[in-house]
């Protein structure tokens, strides 16, 4: 799912995706809304933000075709 | 308010203005593409208008509860963490409204390696930008060593130590710079967090306990203007700012109780928004229903220090025995 083969179906969308530790991931995820890019991954809405081509986004924004999407880790502690 | 205003990161830059994304939904008070979606109101809020929801909510719960008065002098508590730099910056901006006010910071340095040294040099900088006068005090000058020194061997204890050493480190800077209240970035997530892991530790007497109201004359009131402000809003209200501070998680929060009641928590408000404010909620009417029913212990005198306390010995000369450090 991660790496997808090229040539790239036309329905294809491959999303950038910078994790809170600051790793990248590509992935194929169609059109979809944040939060269902987060539940994916495994992460809370409540404990993150999300921008999307360096904009902050609400939960429900659709991420597609080139997006690239950079979530943020809120707690800090202290 | 703007329309179309956005929330571009972009360089850590305050926002500018872009074309409304089409994927993007918009502000429920006008065209603005929304930056935050209030999961309890359903509401979504542009740029502008969720900066003046955020302020008008701090300023009404000062108003309100009565935190501040005309001419107090208010000390932050300014870690240099995400929720006491929006505190900061918060009560900066609504200081023209409040009559005779002054601000004073007051940063602690615990001494935690890899972690505050980058909080301390995001505090120094702010209270430069914001041009308010600070006092720093740190535990090696007042306690002999750093946090990370007195907690070797004795990690899993790491918040109960920072909290008594620190409170002590606070009431220090509150007397070096003469403020009348303490103002600490304590936000909703802090609050319900605490109310929840009073019920599991059965403690119905700090559950309401109230710091502002029950100092009997001896403490410094402290107040938590942020109480009803989520801690997503204020990290969305920094971002918004391009004051987002990009700093590590302080390495003592995984032996944390409250880690887990956080996780515990976040869950369930996403499932059941309003989990939080429920909580706070709760609190409220637990204490309009024990007003006056809970014998409050007169505040006594440490026999070592001095200094105010509920039994012989306060908890930071206890504290200090265990840790072996000299003088109280």
């Amino acid at each position: 799912m991660d790496i997808y083969p090229l040539p790239l179906p036309s329905t294809s969308t491959i999303v950038k995706i910078i994790l809170p530790d600051k790793s990248c991931r590509t992935r194929d995820v169609g059109p979809v809304t944040v939060e269902s890019l987060l539940r994916e991954l495994g992460l809370n809405p409540v404990e993150v933000l999300v921008s999307k081509n360096g904009t902050l986004v609400v939960e429900d924004a659709i991420v597609q075709d080139t997006d690239e999407v950079r979530i943020f880790r809120i707690t800090h502690g202290g | 308010m703007k329309s179309g205003s956005s929330g571009s990161l972009t360089g850590g830059k305050p926002l500018t203005a872009s074309p409304v994304p089409e994927t993007t939904p918009h502000c429920s008070l006008c065209s603005g593409h929304a930056v935050y979606h209030d999961r309890i109101s359903g509401r979504y809020l542009c740029r502008d208008h969720f900066i003046a929801n955020i302020e008008s909510r701090v300023t009404e719960t000062i108003r309100s509860r009565k935190m501040i008065q005309p001419g107090d002098h208010v000390g932050i508590g300014l870690s240099g963490g995400k929720d006491s730099t929006a505190l900061l910056m918060i009560l900066s901006r609504l200081l023209p409204s409040l009559d005779g006010v002054r601000l004073t910071a007051i940063t602690i340095d615990e001494g935690i390696a890899g972690y505050r040294e980058d909080t301390i040099r995001s505090a120094d900088e702010l209270v430069k930008k914001y041009k308010i006068p600070q006092v720093s005090v740190s535990f090696t000058v007042l306690f002999g060593n750093t946090l990370d020194a007195f907690l070797k061997g004795r990690e899993p204890e790491a918040c109960t130590v920072c909290g008594i050493l620190r409170r002590k480190a606070l009431i220090a800077g509150a007397e070096q710079a003469g403020i009348t209240k303490l103002a600490t970035g304590h936000n909703l997530d802090d609050e319900a967090q605490s109310v929840f892991m009073n019920v599991l530790r059965g403690d119905l007497p700090r559950l309401v306990r109230d710091s502002a109201s029950d100092s009997q004359g001896w403490f410094i009131p402290r107040i938590k203007p942020l109480m009803h402000v989520s801690e997503k809003e204020l990290a969305v209200y920094l971002m918004l700012h391009g004051a987002w501070p990009d700093l590590p998680e302080c390495p003592y929060a995984v032996h944390a109780l409250r880690m887990e009641v956080r996780t515990m928590l976040a869950t369930l408000e996403v499932k059941h928004p309003g989990t939080m404010l429920h909580l706070l909620e709760s609190k409220a009417q637990i204490e309009a229903h024990c007003a006056g029913a809970l014998v409050v212990e007169p505040v006594r005198h440490c026999r070592e220090c001095g200094d105010a306390c509920s039994g012989e010995i306060c908890q930071l000369c206890m504290l200090k025995r265990r840790l072996g450090i000299g003088g109280s």
